[in-house]
């Protein structure tokens, strides 16, 4: 009966959607790295932690004040419902049920109650002993009043702030790789304490005529000597025990240099992958990334123009140097192949990256950045550069948006400057958005004054605005003439003054940037009217 | 008659001639092979050394070519050749390529009209996609392109019938299918003056209008303009 009614709960808490709700919000407060909630609730943690330790440290030499008091219940209470929510997210209890009777069912032996809560149990435990979990408890005894003793470990809290910072936490797995080194160490460092223990006190002995009374002061002194600290309080009289000290505080030098070898090796051995990470987690917070391939100079040359315009960039390059070259520009680099999936999925292809731009001057590498990131995202804009004409066809089957050719563009506009010199550099002034005249498009929003109106009803004239043609792919317009096919889009020049404007149809505009940006509030306008 | 030199063979090149589209271009380079290669392609080449002023003179500078074009890989060969061109001919139009963008200020100091900088452009072409990519798709299969819509210059002579009219009565959109994007006007700067949303401006002599539209259209406004004048 008992067991059905077990059963039954885990089923219902399976399906109810505010329960899993409930615990997935938890789970964003508390555990999910990607989560905002968390960086917050870290910082808050921080705070408490802090503060609590304060107080106690000013009780010290103080009064216990009223508000210390309500301070202490306080952080108690949430560092209790902390540890609770901890243990409640670590595993599904409801499913370990489930998983359980099913095997019974498929079975077909009894379910055992005692079983199934077991495993449940089993599976709590195995939180509680995880080292953050009883830093967290002995954070919470001493606040018990009757385990005042345990006072002491009310130091436990700031190592709790070990729990919320992730520069600690880094530190801390630094210190964990280089585990067997430093697992050598401290066999050879027992080894040795032992020893001079043990030599000092037989040299040393007030029998002897030294100053060391027992095992511990020798302990004491050999510690104190082999750290290099040397108080002095003990010192060896003896021929014997001058002896011993001398061997020792050579190996000990040895040993300290090894000690911070090891360390500093660590942290040459990761800090690059440090960096790395530390340049992910700052791109996890922005959307509609742009990650250039390449800083070469056409990459430098976007990278500029980019950030100029406040996007946010993100430079990828083989060479070290470059990247060197990029983060003195200010720009956020790695060093990192586009090629490989995991950078590009690290650095967010699959959620924040909008756009990617494979600048190298090679176009193997090209069309080998454009498969990759066509096959992780099928909606990010590529844009590469072709630097052979034969290649351009590849870098579309690719899965390229827009190739671009350097140097037949650039053979282009030598052309296209020669014999209209003004007409040039006024249309690339345009274009580059040198001159306070613009060239834009504006689209016509169902619902927004523009549609169904003919050109001779929207005054552009009036708007000081000049009309170069409209983009569409509505069929109504086919037969116009001075029609040009562009791709899949239909470009209609200068049309006539009965054209009849429909929605999703795209303006082009020339004028001030003032004027045209005025006209485009107006449509908004009147499209959220309407 | 030839009109045209380019120096240097190679992608660019090839493009900037295919747009020039006539037969009045001669290519130097100094690779024999390159050379075999445009030779293949029909065009006229020439065998010359670019560092000796008598051969560039051989082939028509300071005679027949008015423009010459700059495509050779190395900056110090384009100032070397754009120095030599502008010594023998202080009228020739010279556009250089230029690799090191230091460069630039050296070939404009050594006589160059127009530096193009192509690595700069692909950057800016990138920029523009990003930002602009409709108007970049129109204007780089129009303009840039080999649909038949064109910018064009067209200078106002004397005694043209649009001596004296203003901006606002040409009209030019629905009388000759054009879109004017704006004048420069001489006589106050080289800068231009855009047709909208300005004050409305008096054409006079020697003003030059830039117009945007298909070459028919152009050529009709070209021949109005001029045309009437001598009358």
């Amino acid at each position: 009966m008992l067991a059905r009614f077990l059963i039954y709960i885990a089923y219902l808490l399976k399906n109810a959607a505010r329960y899993q709700r409930c615990k997935r919000f938890f789970y964003d407060l508390l555990e999910n790295p990607k989560s905002k909630l968390k960086s917050r609730f870290d910082i808050f943690m921080m705070v408490l932690v802090i503060a609590s330790v304060s107080s106690l440290v000013y009780e010290v030499e103080h009064d216990e004040g009223v508000w210390s008091l309500y301070l202490e219940n306080v952080v108690v209470s949430v560092f209790i419902a902390e540890y609770l929510l901890r243990m409640w997210i670590y595993s599904d209890s409801h499913q370990l049920i489930i998983d359980y009777y099913e095997h019974c069912e498929y079975l077909s032996i009894r379910f055992r109650i005692m079983t199934a809560l077991k495993k449940v149990i089993a599976k709590k435990l195995a939180y509680m002993v995880t080292p953050f979990a009883i830093i967290d408890l002995l954070a919470i005894l001493p606040s018990y009043r009757p385990l005042r003793i345990l006072r002491v470990f009310l130091i436990f809290r700031l190592f709790k702030i070990l729990r919320y910072s992730q520069s600690l936490k880094m530190f801390a797995d630094i210190i964990k790789s280089k585990r067997f080194e430093l697992q050598t160490l401290l066999i050879f460092l027992g080894f040795l304490v032992f020893i001079a223990s043990i030599a000092i006190y037989l040299f040393e002995n007030r029998s002897e005529g030294g100053t060391v009374d027992d095992l511990y002061d020798a302990l004491y002194w050999s510690v104190v000597t082999i750290s290099t600290v040397g108080y002095g309080d003990i010192t060896p009289l003896t021929t014997g025990g001058r002896a011993v000290t001398m061997v020792l505080i050579l190996t000990s030098l040895g040993i300290l240099a090894f000690f911070t070898s090891i360390i500093v090796s660590a942290f040459n051995d990761q800090i690059n992958g440090l960096r790395i990470s530390r340049t992910f987690a700052e791109l996890e917070n922005h959307s509609g990334l742009i990650i250039i391939c390449g800083f070469g100079r056409v990459g430098q040359q976007l990278a500029a123009l980019l950030v100029a315009d406040r996007q946010k960039v993100v430079i990828f390059d083989i060479s070290e140097q470059r990247v060197e070259e990029a983060k003195q520009e200010g720009y956020l680099s790695l060093v990192a192949n586009a090629t490989q999936n995991d950078m590009l999925e690290k650095a967010g292809i699959k959620q924040n990256v909008s756009t990617i731009i494979g600048a190298t001057g090679n176009d193997v590498i090209n069309v080998y950045i454009t498969l990759t990131c066509r096959h992780l995202n099928k909606d990010v804009q590529i844009i590469s550069r072709a630097n052979r004409h034969e290649n351009v066809a590849k870098l579309y089957q690719a899965g390229a948006d827009t190739v671009i050719e350097p140097f037949i563009v650039s053979g282009l506009l030598a052309a296209e400057y020669i014999g209209q010199p003004v007409a040039f550099e006024a249309i690339i002034g345009i274009l580059h958005g040198q001159k306070n005249i613009v060239l834009e498009a504006v689209k016509v929003k169902a619902g927004s004054l523009l549609e169904k109106k003919s050109i001779s009803e929207v005054d552009f004239h009036k708007q000081r605005l000049s009309l170069v043609g409209v983009i569409s792919q509505n069929a109504k317009h086919l037969k116009r003439k001075n029609r040009y096919v562009i791709k899949q889009q239909h470009f209609y020049f200068n049309p006539p003054m009965d054209f009849k404007l429909q929605a999703d149809d795209i303006l082009v505009l020339l004028g001030r940037a003032t004027s045209i940006s005025h006209f485009r509030d107006q449509i908004e306008q009147s499209h959220l009217l309407g | 008659m030839i009109r045209y030199a380019v120096f240097g063979f190679n992608p660019m090149s090839v493009e900037a001639i295919n747009r020039l589209d006539c037969n009045c271009v001669i290519v130097v380079d100094q690779a024999p092979e390159c050379l075999k290669q445009a030779e293949e392609n029909g065009l006229a080449t020439a065998p010359i050394d670019f560092r000796s002023d008598e051969d560039l003179k051989s082939i028509g500078i300071g005679k027949d070519i008015k423009t010459l074009f700059c495509f050779f890989p190395d900056d110090s060969d384009n100032v070397f050749l754009t120095l030599s061109a502008r010594a023998i001919d202080p009228e020739l139009h010279i556009v250089s390529i230029v690799d090191d963008p230091d460069a630039e200020n050296k070939l404009l100091a050594a006589g160059a009209n127009k530096v193009i900088n192509p690595y700069q452009i692909c950057g800016r072409k990138i920029y523009e996609w990003i930002k602009k990519p409709d108007i970049t798709n129109i204007v780089d299969h129009t303009v840039f392109g080999r649909q038949d819509l064109h910018i064009a210059e067209v200078e106002i002579p004397e005694k043209s019938p649009l001596e004296g009219m203003l901006i606002s009565e040409l009209q030019l959109s629905t009388r000759y299918n054009l879109v004017l994007i704006g004048v420069v006007d001489k006589e106050i700067n080289d800068e231009l003056h855009f047709a909208v949303g300005e004050r409305d401006h008096r054409l006079d002599a020697d003003d030059i209008l830039v117009i945007l539209g298909p070459s028919r259209a152009i050529r009709l406004f070209r021949k109005d303009v001029t045309h009437v004048g001598k009358n």
